[in-house]
């Protein structure tokens, strides 16, 4: 995969866990998918307790390889959740632009990983479901993220170059949450942010990029989860080359010079 | 062969605690009850108690079929036709078990493909059965040579149906009573009463049997519509969506033909559904895996959820019926999920298949509110579905919400939690090599294997080998699902060794779940052993390998790992909910909001729990009426009580509210210590830990109504947090002020009427009185000290509390003297002398006797010299005294005379503004607002930086008062007792100084409802005199101007002497004097003893403000304070009224 789509040697390789966490039915698992699989499914089982999935993300230094908790949103298994963001390195906290209480509930996770997970977790603010609005799939970069990493992650694939600052003018659609609240908290609590839809793929890869230009590289070098003061042992060869999930011909169409999941 | 046998299992059913399936988490003091152990062993619906129990021997008729296949397992039945046991009796069912135990050899060999043997489990107690009562159709009681007590049973077995089976023998079973004489006529007894309240429900019975799969199976029908020679003459019952969209796996390959064929000969010889018999086989039959169209049945069997459809036939129509076109959160949920339950099963891509589903799931959200429902259950559901009607899986959901799987969907899971816990200690323990690999590459093993569990392995194997788990797992109790997982680990142990990660981790589990089909050993010469696919494997490692995971290994690990997992969850849901308060609670620290929420959900449960024990008590009584739904209800001896275990009680309505302020605020205490030693008290709050009865005052429920969004949906964590954050959030004296008069402003058009000021004034007596913890102080002079010098141990002055009662009658007066007009066209001039008068009145009712007995001190006294002086220092300076002179001058006179101000058609109010100023006039007042008011609701041992600040100001009397149990550091306590040494008025507190107080405070109540009632009959007598007052009203006046100059002026120099002479007098003998006067009052008890020990050390600046105004006030409590003024005689005269 990314090895043949670049010419360089072998890039250094790291892990990276990731969680996913938001509210029921705001899309996670179908980011995930899209993300993974560059697929979209209506009907998906919902996640019981959380679905693990990796995906390769190549950046013209290193490659990351995202190990992926997708957990369940049902508001009764949140306390599972200590479980599964233990020792991850970033975090996608995902609502739903459509439905403002699926934001407070972001919130509320972002203060959670905040104080609980491990320090220096990258989070990213993510508000899917941007095909439900007028902004439509064509969307990109709907806000810039409050760390400046992301800006390298603007030339992304799908729907990159469109700029469009303002969507706060709501007519008719069904979005509830503007941009503006969104941008607004995100940078206060120093989030990466944006605005996906995993329906169209709109910024979904983008995030990911971004998570991955953003995870410090002094934590890559020791594996994952550096500083979570857990104790956990660090594993330096995290099979790197080991791609046991599925990535199909989509990386060689996409592998541009950014992300090339 | 026969007598061994069952002196094997005689002696080992004594010997093996695992015969019980100990509820799991059903145990408040890890005892269970023996009731909920005996319907745990035979799975009864939790209306069931054991009433009688005998040994027994169960004798079976040898199968009257002679044309048996041999197949091994045979002899053990022909060989075990007399089972030794125990029969049980409760309400409603007849129970026998030869309870086998986990220690039986299994029958089969090791390396045998057919691990069919004895499970070793704890289900429902190998052979025997449970027969509900209404199956029994006759007893017999058989006269046999041998002194043995012998029953025949006949049962309605194959008899329900309307038409007639062929070749049916009605089933017989004899049992042979071991015990006294006694004892078994008892049993019977027992019996005989039980089948009589039987009889009614047989047509129960009827409905349910006649729909179950056996039924027709037996019935001949199926057989002759395959044969196709006739057309059936019946619809087979319903089996589940299989029927109509075939059931998954490949029915040849099941051999389910051979299997059904087997089952309809145990039916025939064992009886089948209601009564069907357990035998060796049966269990076996189980093992190999369950015919599609019996499987259903043989699950609700197993399980117990047969007993459940019998008791509550219809339940499941008419909770769809009751709640039709209802909604709520769950079927939101629901609904959301609907289109992704089990979606490569073709029966769930129907409307059909949804249709059920949605149904099943709502139902059950219905009869179990607090689980609602919880992901994952739709998967399970949907597959019970594929093989039961839906009734039958509805109550099937129950008994595994109920037992199988307690706590597992509640809405904290806490039973998933504690499972993934006890399943990774059983790793630890089992295989240690692996157990460590994991924990050295960081795997949690949990994040796999939970889906497991809450799943029960539907979504995590291929279906077909999923429901082979099933089959034993219904039979069996939840430790199969832990055999199955730890054989799962033990068989791909070598690939899990390897792996680095989570991911790899999961990956092999993944490929070794999709080749479950497979050859476990493709390679092997032997084509036996070929011929073992991994399934297989995995069934032998779990139940062979495994055989030592036994119901009470599971028992035992949960219950040591309860407290942790519990309090994982309730650290996370304290954590989550304290961060979720919003921005109100940011005024208060995290260790106070964290008091709260503690202290919220302990009062919330402890209320609940009382309640519940009301409950359970009159349910008690009213059992034999009606039976109630086991259900609808959760077990009688379930847990309650902690956050983790789930569904808690969110809102307090104003009786548990009460109790919370009882645990915060002293001054929420009753008076009267109530039953207290009764409850009993978790030693969490040991500061709180002798409860007492919370006091119910007007401005408790003013408080609650202010805090409540809804009132009458009580006050949830939010409301708490927020009214105190309010409250203490900023240390702010203005806010509380406000705060307070915002309380009373019923209209909320920002005035507070006369009533209210007597509410107010009534409020702050309740508050105070049980002292002020120290928070407020009235300052000392220098005289006072002085004084104090003078007379050996003179007291100096009163205590802060006396002071505050004159500072509360202060108020009630200034408030009328200042209140404006309801009514603009009252404005008048004269509006000014009725408020006076007003005033003067209150003075006179409630000041007044201070005075009087103030000069009864001296008067009466003559040992007092020091406090001659006084008369003249009061008569100047405590500005209450002067006037009141005069109003008891004129006071007949002029009650008799109209008062704008008190005539009802002339209401008057105060404002905010005039509020403040009254209380900041005053230096108590303000104190009470400022710190008093707000510190008196204790939180954390740590408090607010801001309240921390303020408390460091603490006056040192309050080592007095700390010492009656109010929250404080101890260094504080520490750095004011030398001070307070040093001043010589403290006594160390004895033990009735809480009593002593509560007179005290209780008599200053009771002093603002005389001043209401006189209030009140001065209005009347004013209504009476509605003319003629123009002039007494003007000469008030006049005083009433001058005396608050002097006032002013006396504030240096005035009231020191004043306390040196009236007050100073040595403790004892005040409290002498006190005696003597309350016994010319009212001879009432000793009231003095007290009020030495809340003497108070005055330091720094005098106030003339307040201190007399603490005088009257604290006399006109006690009707025993000392006043130099000439008109005492009056007043008391008027206060004896009072008390008459």
């Amino acid at each position: 995969m990314s090895e043949s789509a670049s010419a360089n040697a072998p890039k250094p390789s790291s892990s990276v866990k990731l969680v996913l966490l938001g509210e029921a039915a705001v899309g996670k698992s179908s980011l995930v998918l899209r993300f993974v699989n560059n697929d979209f499914q209506e009907n998906k089982e919902p996640t019981i307790g959380a679905a693990f999935l990796t995906q390769k993300c190549s950046l013209p230094t290193r490659t990351i390889k995202f190990e992926i908790w997708d957990t369940a949103g049902q508001e009764r298994f949140a306390s599972l959740a200590p479980m599964y963001y233990r020792n991850a390195q970033a975090a996608l906290v995902v609502y739903d632009v459509t439905k403002p209480s699926s934001l407070t509930k972001a919130k509320h996770w972002v203060a959670e990983l905040q104080r609980q997970a491990s320090p220096g977790i990258v989070i990213a603010l993510v508000g899917n479901k941007l095909d439900l609005t007028n902004d439509g799939g064509d969307v990109s970069e709907a806000a810039g993220a409050a760390q400046g990493e992301s800006e390298s992650a603007q030339n992304g694939d799908e729907g990159a170059g469109e700029e469009d600052e303002v969507q706060d003018d709501v007519s008719g659609d069904a979005r509830k949450v503007s941009t503006r609240e969104a941008t607004g908290y995100a940078e206060e609590e120093g989030l990466l942010f944006f605005e996906t839809s995993a329906k169209t793929g709109t910024n979904v890869v983008d995030v990911f990029t971004a998570i991955a230009n953003a995870i410090p590289e002094s934590s890559l070098k020791t594996g994952r989860g550096t500083g979570a003061g857990t104790g956990q042992t660090s594993l330096g060869n995290r099979s790197a080359e080991d791609s046991r999930v599925n990535l199909d011909d989509r990386n060689a169409a996409t592998a541009k010079e950014g992300c090339a999941c | 062969m026969i007598p061994w046998s069952s002196f094997v299992q005689k002696a080992q059913s004594l010997i093996d605690p695992a015969n019980f399936n100990i509820p799991a988490l059903s145990s408040p003091d890890h005892n269970p009850s023996k009731a909920s152990l005996f319907r745990q062993q035979f799975r009864l619906p939790d209306s069931q108690n054991p009433l009688q129990e005998i040994t027994a021997d169960l004798v079976l008729p040898l199968p009257n079929s002679s044309a048996n296949q041999g197949d091994g397992s045979r002899k053990v039945d022909r060989a075990g036709n007399t089972y030794t046991g125990r029969l049980h009796l409760s309400e409603r069912f007849i129970c026998f078990s030869t309870q086998p135990t986990s220690f039986i050899p299994s029958a089969t060999a090791s390396a045998s493909t057919a691990w069919t043997g004895q499970t070793h489990g704890t289900g429902p107690s190998g052979n025997g059965f449970v027969l509900p009562l209404s199956c029994i159709r006759r007893v017999e009681r058989l006269h046999s040579a041998s002194h043995v007590f012998s029953l025949a049973l006949t049962t309605w077995n194959g008899l329900l149906n309307k038409q007639q089976e062929p070749n049916l023998v009605p089933q017989r079973l004899i049992l042979q009573l071991v015990g006294s004489r006694q004892a078994c006529e008892r049993f019977c007894d027992t019996l005989k009463k039980g089948l009589r309240e039987g009889m009614k429900e047989v047509d129960n019975l009827r409905t349910v049997v006649t729909d179950c799969y056996s039924e027709y199976l037996l019935s001949g029908a199926k057989g002759k519509g395959q044969d196709g020679s006739e057309a059936d003459t019946r619809q087979p019952p319903d089996a589940g969506l299989g029927l109509i969209f075939r059931y998954p796996g490949d029915a040849r390959k099941l051999r389910d033909r051979s299997k059904m064929r087997l089952w309809g000969e145990y039916f025939r010889e064992n009886g089948r559904n209601a009564t069907l018999i357990r035998q060796p086989t049966f269990h076996k039959l189980i093992r190999v895996g369950l015919p599609n169209r019996l499987r259903g049945e043989i699950w609700e069997l197993t399980s117990g959820s047969l007993l459940l459809r019998i008791q509550f036939p219809m339940l499941y129509q008419q909770t769809l019926a009751k709640f039709d076109g209802q909604e709520s959160l769950a079927i939101d949920e629901i609904e959301k999920d609907l289109n992704r339950s089990l979606p490569e099963y073709p029966g769930f891509q129907s409307e059909e298949g949804i249709g059920r589903l949605r149904r099943v799931l709502t139902a059950y959200s219905w009869i179990d509110p607090e689980i609602g429902y919880c992901q994952a259950m739709n998967i399970v559901v949907a597959a019970l579905l594929i093989y039961m009607s839906e009734a039958q899986a509805f109550f099937l959901l129950s008994a595994l919400c109920d037992r199988l799987l307690p706590g597992y969907y509640s809405t904290t899971m806490y039973g998933t939690l504690l499972d993934q816990k006890v399943f990774e200690s059983l790793v630890e323990k089992t295989m240690p090599v692996l157990w460590d690999h994991l924990t050295k590459s960081d795997v949690q093993l949990s994040v796999v294997s939970l889906p497991w569990f809450l799943s029960l392995y539907i979504n995590s194997m291929p279906l077909v080998f999923a429901f082979r788990v099933l089959d034993v797992f219904f039979l069996e109790g939840p430790k199969v699902l832990f055999q199955v997982g730890l054989a799962i680990l033990r068989v791909n142990g070598e690939e899990l060794l390897e792996t680095q990660d989570d991911g790899s981790f999961i990956s092999v589990l993944k490929s070794y779940f999709s080749r479950l089909d497979e050859s476990a050993h493709p390679r092997s010469e032997n084509p036996k052993l070929r011929a073992i696919t991994r399934f297989q494997e995995l069934m032998v490692v779990a139940f062979k390998e495994f055989s030592g995971i036994t119901h009470s290994t599971i028992t035992e690990t949960r219950e040591k790992h309860k407290g942790a997992v519990l309090e994982n969850i309730e650290t996370f849901a304290k954590r989550t909910s304290i961060r979720n308060l919003g921005p109100e609670s940011k005024r208060l620290s995290v260790d106070d909001l964290g008091t709260i929420y503690d202290r919220f959900y302990e009062t919330l449960y402890q209320w609940e729990q009382r309640q519940r024990v009301i409950e359970e008590e009159t349910r008690r009584q009213e059992r034999k009426k009606s039976q109630r739904l086991s259900m609808l209800a959760p077990p009688a001896d379930t847990q309650v009580g902690r956050v983790g275990l789930g569904p808690s009680p969110t809102h307090m309505d104003y009786e548990a509210f009460r109790e919370f302020l009882a645990a915060t605020s002293k001054w929420a205490v009753a008076d009267s210590p109530g039953p207290s030693g009764k409850e009993s008290l978790s030693g969490k709050s040991a500061l709180w830990a002798n409860r007492r009865q919370p006091a119910d005052h007007e401005f408790m429920q003013r408080l609650y109504r202010k805090w409540a969004t809804n009132p009458e949906e009580g006050l949830d964590l939010q409301n708490v947090v927020n009214g105190l954050a309010r409250l203490k959030g900023s240390p702010d004296i203005m806010n509380n002020i406000n705060y307070f008069f915002n309380l009373y402003d019923d209209s909320g058009n920002g005035q507070v009427d006369r009533e209210g000021i007597l509410k107010i004034s009534e409020a702050l007596l309740f508050l105070s009185r049980r002292g002020f913890e120290g928070t407020i102080t009235a300052t000392p002079s220098v005289e006072n000290l002085n004084s104090t010098a003078d007379r050996d141990h003179a007291e100096d002055s009163l205590t802060t509390d006396e002071k505050f009662l004159g500072s509360v009658s202060a108020f009630i007066r200034r408030c009328f003297e200042y209140a404006d007009p309801s009514h603009p066209e009252n404005r008048k001039e004269d509006q000014q002398d009725a408020t006076a008068e007003a005033t003067e009145k209150l003075d006179s009712f409630a000041i007044g006797d201070d005075d009087d007995e103030e000069e009864d001190l001296i008067d009466v006294h003559d040992a007092k010299p020091a406090s001659s002086p006084a008369p003249d220092a009061t008569a100047q300076t405590a500005k209450s005294t002067t006037p009141e002179l005069n109003s008891d001058d004129h006071n007949r006179s002029t009650s008799e005379s109209a008062n704008p101000a008190l005539d009802p058609n002339n209401p008057l109010h105060i404002t905010l503004p005039t509020f403040r100023m009254v209380v900041l006039a005053d230096e108590l007042l303000e104190q009470f607002f400022e710190s008093y008011f707000p510190q008196s609701f204790h939180l954390s041992d740590h408090p607010h930086p801001a309240a921390l600040a303020a408390s460091s100001s603490m006056s040192s009397n309050l080592t007095t008062f700390s010492n009656l149990g109010s929250i404080r550091s101890s260094g504080l306590a520490a750095g004011s007792a030398p001070v307070a040494g040093a001043s010589g008025g403290i006594v160390p507190p004895g033990k009735g100084l809480r009593g002593v107080l509560d007179n005290i405070v209780s008599d200053g109540i009771r002093m603002a409802a005389e001043v209401k009632k006189r209030m009140d009959e001065a209005q009347r007598d004013l209504e009476r005199n509605a003319l003629g007052r123009e002039e007494d009203e003007d000469d008030e006046d006049d005083e009433d101007y001058p005396r608050r100059e002097n006032t002013a002026a006396a504030i240096p120099g005035g009231i020191p002497s004043w306390g040196a002479g009236a007050y100073g007098a040595d403790t004892e003998r005040r409290s002498v004097v006190r005696d003597a006067d309350r016994d010319l009052l009212e001879g009432a008890e000793v009231l003095g003893g007290g009020k030495e020990e809340r003497t108070s050390l005055l330091d720094g600046k005098d106030d003339a403000n307040h201190a007399p105004r603490k005088v009257s006030g604290s006399a006109a409590s006690a009707k025993d304070g000392g006043s130099p003024t000439a008109r005492d005689g009056e007043v008391i005269s008027k206060l004896v009224e009072f008390e008459s």
